[in-house]
């Protein structure tokens, strides 16, 4: 599959290493769950989730690298960039200090993800509508997941709903950045303007949180800087971790 | 990357070809599930005996000797706590791996042990057992799981040599036990075998990248299977002659192999990987027997092996704690989906589950006592013990027994105790690592090495 | 994405017969994960076609976009392709459109049943439950053992990503269900 040459440009290439970043970052939170969830069907479907997140990142990482044209592949936009250059939200960095965070945090960006996929499927561009497409597809799981312990946490126990409501308010100023303005390469086509999802994406998840029994906390204090390489200082904890057996040694293969 | 191009054949081809003639023989030999009601001990045993000669499968609604129940229990959810507990030495590499392509092999690989874990907890469920109770079980110490997860996987050569060493040790000692009698264990087996061997194709390919790059990364290739080889060769179990195999274990065909044939059958098969891995075998003995026709080998050091099984291991107490801290962090979302369970109405007995289809069925899985069920098949027979379930309360237990331990109510009498008024004869206090005793090795195949802690049941 | 290339072999054979030849032996290769299915039987095989220079192409597509077997399958099809005799094969991934369940053939869902695997609910079956969920269109598989339709959902997710562990309540036993998607 290889795409028409004149839809793209530099600006394609950011607005894909954007989703890609997004995704990967996403999926080694994810899977830092292994043997840690409470349970063990929770287990699987965490590390179901992360391997689907993975997959997205490492189609759209290689696709972001032939379209910069200097022969970086998946694996060396991954492993061999510094935190600067790295495009990806400060949502998908923060540490998943519980159960309850991880839920939030697959809650919004799922709902974001499944709204922007599905936009994107209608590209221009045919091999980021191809991805696009086979992503919403598996975001919608990812969602439906989040949806289930959404209801069960905050309205479950006390305690349950007491680290919910934590976990939505600690979570929910780092949503904004997910809709900045700024309109995506013309190869993205309209679907695809983070700013119009705002509002369906406020829709979907305020219901979610009033059927859980959670408040929507107010919009406020509005964290950014991902999207131009400022992130967390959590971040850098997770690319020393995540980069090192490769940057120990350069050029192998492995 | 070019996964896999030009690594030759594996030579467990064989292997699969054996699984393959298990499920044949599956295949050919079910009927539809039995649909006898519950038969008394005469005529269940009788049964039983002919299904066992006739090389037949016995199914959960099948009578069978209360030995038997307890003795599958045990080893089905000792290979279920190995399924788990085995994901912690390989999930120590996820965060760090290399690539991206081998972070999602990996984490697809956590993933099947996971599910191969909940397919095993749900086979042992069958018998009449809850998850609840054999996971206290294994946080206790109680249950065991395979020593070799009780090793540190220190470099990301690790996670390939575990792969290709003691996954494939597994899989020579799983496909030996396909044909085991219990038919939801054997059909278990047959799968697990058949995705186990694409794990144990990629850990292969892992190293063998390694042996085709530097310096440093076939040091850490040879270093990894240095560390690897023998608690390898361990999982295997005691040698033949400290090990009984008695009359019973045979005849009820859940053993087929001894320790020592897999064993050598495991060496032989390596021997050839290794030549094109281009690693030494840490074994200077280690020397192909014409006359045996097979390799001659040192086994390993059984003393040890003793030690981390009796949690003298380098990690042991690191694994347990790891497993407890997930399992008591959890409590509480766990505690909240059984309250919205019950808020919601949904219950173990709607017809349909819920969204979260686990979260459904928590109420039954938080902490209920277990209840002993005995029951009367018919008229004039005495109540026999059936099994145990967990309930919350006499009059769940009841209802539960009834789905659980007969298929249509009619005249058929059923009694539960809580298990905590049950005062039992102390259990046999012998060495059970290398003498168990004879009524009791059949519970030992050879997969699980270990030795059974207090009867439970 | 680009297909990974993977170009094998010494020249052989070229142009229609050998895409004949490299077709009947590509469909032949399992999938890893789901081995009582070829390639070609779960859909993962989209095209065998050659090429005006001699070249082979072979496509395939992912089940999912993170399936760690893809690598395993493409290897598979290289070598399969290489002892058909095939002097340049291409293997090229494509996205879209996306892979679903409903190109399961009849006689596939026939060899997953046989094998105790589940397969997808047909969206017309009439004995499928639905179940109460946020997600439409999931229903409940038939004991693929008994065929009872008292089943019930252990795990939504499974062992490997495209399935998800159910039991029956009628035999008990535990069973894959490969996901409609």
């Amino acid at each position: 599959m290889t795409a028409p040459m004149t839809t793209t440009g530099p600006d394609l290439r950011d607005y894909v290493l954007r989703l890609g970043d997004d995704a990967l970052v996403a999926a080694q939170r994810v899977a830092g769950w292994c043997t840690r969830a409470p349970q063990f069907e929770e287990d699987v479907a965490l590390a179901n989730i992360a391997l689907d997140l993975l997959g997205q990142a490492r189609a759209l990482l290689t696709y972001a690298g032939e379209l910069e044209g200097l022969g970086r592949d998946e694996d060396a936009l991954a492993f061999g960039r510094d935190e600067h250059e790295f495009r990806n939200v400060q949502l998908v960095e923060l540490p998943d200090d519980d159960f309850a965070t991880a839920i939030a945090k697959m809650l919004f960006f799922g709902v974001y993800q499944r709204l922007l996929y599905t936009g994107l499927s209608r590209a221009a561009d045919p091999t980021l509508a191809g991805i696009a497409a086979k992503a919403a597809k598996e975001t919608a799981y990812h969602v439906d997941h989040a949806v289930s312990w959404t209801l069960r946490l905050g309205d479950g126990t006390a305690e349950s709903h007491r680290r919910m409501q934590a976990a939505v308010d600690h979570v929910w100023p780092y949503t904004h950045e997910l809709f900045e303005p700024g309109p995506p390469p013309a190869a993205a086509g309209p679907g695809a303007d983070p700013a119009a999802l705002r509002g369906p994406w406020c829709r979907e998840v305020e219901q979610v949180l009033a059927e859980a029994t959670l408040r929507r906390p107010e919009d406020g204090w509005a964290p950014t800087g991902g999207r131009s390489g400022v992130h967390t200082e959590a971040f850098g904890h997770l690319l020393a971790e995540m980069q090192y057996v490769y940057r120990a040694h350069p050029g192998a293969r492995w | 990357m070019e996964l896999l191009d030009g690594v030759p054949p594996l030579g467990t081809e064989e292997l699969l070809a054996e699984v393959d003639a298990a499920e044949r023989e599956l295949a050919a030999g079910e009927g539809p599930p039995a649909g006898t009601a519950p038969a008394g001990d005469e005529e269940g045993a009788a049964r039983f005996e002919a299904l066992i000669a006739a090389d037949g499968k016995i199914e959960p609604r099948d009578w069978m000797p209360d030995g038997y129940r307890r003795s599958l229990i045990r080893q089905i959810a000792q290979h279920a706590h190995s399924e788990i507990m085995g994901m912690q030495p390989e999930t120590n590499w996820i965060s760090r791996a290399p690539s991206l392509a081998r972070k999602a092999i990996l984490i697809a690989k956590v993933q099947d042990e996971a599910g191969h874990g909940l397919y095993l907890y749900s086979v042992a469920e069958s018998l009449g057992v809850s998850r609840e109770w054999m996971l206290d079980e294994l946080h206790a110490g109680r249950q065991k799981y395979l020593s070799f997860i009780n090793y540190p996987t220190l470099t990301w050569a690790d996670v390939g040599a575990l792969a290709w060493l003691t996954d494939g040790a597994a899989v020579v000692n799983q496909v030996s036990l396909c044909r085991t009698s219990y038919g939801p264990y054997a059909r278990a087996l047959v799968r697990i075998c058949k995705e186990e061997s694409f794990h144990h194709r990629q850990g292969f390919d892992l190293l063998y990248a390694l042996s085709r790059g530097t310096p440093e990364q076939r040091a850490m290739l040879q270093a990894a299977v240095d560390r690897w080889w023998y608690p390898a060769l361990a999982m295997f179990g005691p040698p033949d002659h400290m090990s009984t195999h008695s009359a019973q274990s045979l005849a009820w065909r859940i053993k087929r192999a001894t320790n020592d044939e897999l064993r050598q059958r495991f060496v032989d098969i390596c021997v050839p990987q290794a030549r094109v891995l281009g690693v030494t075998l840490p074994d200077p003995a280690l020397r192909w027997n014409a006359e045996r026709g097979h390799h001659d080998f040192t086994p390993p050091d059984f003393e040890e092996l003793k030690r981390v099984v009796a949690g003298n291991g380098p990690c042991n107490r690191q694994r347990l704690a790891h497993r407890r801290r997930a399992h008591e962090d959890g409590a509480w979302v766990r505690e909240a989906a059984a309250a919205y369970a019950a808020k919601h109405g949904e219950s173990r007995e709607a017809a349909e589950p819920a969204p979260a289809g686990e979260a459904a069925r928590a109420p039954e899985r938080t902490d209920w006592p277990l209840w002993e069920v005995f029951v009367r098949p018919r008229r004039g027979l005495a109540h026999s013990h059936a099994g145990g379930l967990h309930a919350p309360d006499a009059a769940m237990a009841l209802r539960n027994a009834r789905d659980l331990y007969t298929r249509r109510g009619e005249g058929v009498s059923i009694w539960v105790l809580p298990a905590a008024g049950i005062t039992a004869s102390s259990p046999d206090e012998k060495d059970a690592f290398f003498d168990p005793a004879g009524d009791k090795v059949y519970r030992h195949p050879s997969f699980f090495e270990l030795p059974e802690g207090v009867e439970h049941l | 994405m680009t297909a990974p290339r993977t170009v094998v072999g010494d020249t052989v054979v070229r142009g229609q017969a050998a895409a004949e030849r490299v077709r009947s032996a590509v469909a032949a290769v399992r999938d890893p994960e789901i081995r009582v299915l070829t390639i070609e039987e779960l859909g993962i095989l989209r095209d065998v076609s050659a090429e005006d220079d001699g070249r082979v192409v072979v496509t395939i597509t992912p089940t999912f976009l993170g399936c760690p077997a893809m690598d395993v399958i493409r290897a598979d099809v290289a070598a399969a392709a290489r002892d058909a005799g095939c002097a340049e094969v291409e293997i090229v991934t494509v996205l879209s459109p996306p892979w679903t369940t409903d190109w399961l053939s009849d006689a596939a869902r026939a060899k997953l049943a046989a094998a105790g695997i589940a397969p997808p609910v047909r969206r017309d079956d009439p004995g499928g439950r639905t179940l109460p969920l946020l997600m439409p269109a999931l229903r409940a598989p038939r004991c693929p053992r008994c065929g009872s339709a008292a089943t019930a959902e252990i795990a939504r997710a499974g062992s490997t990503a495209c399935k998800a562990l159910w039991r029956c309540d009628a035999c008990r036993q535990p069973f894959d269900h490969v996901k409609d998607h």
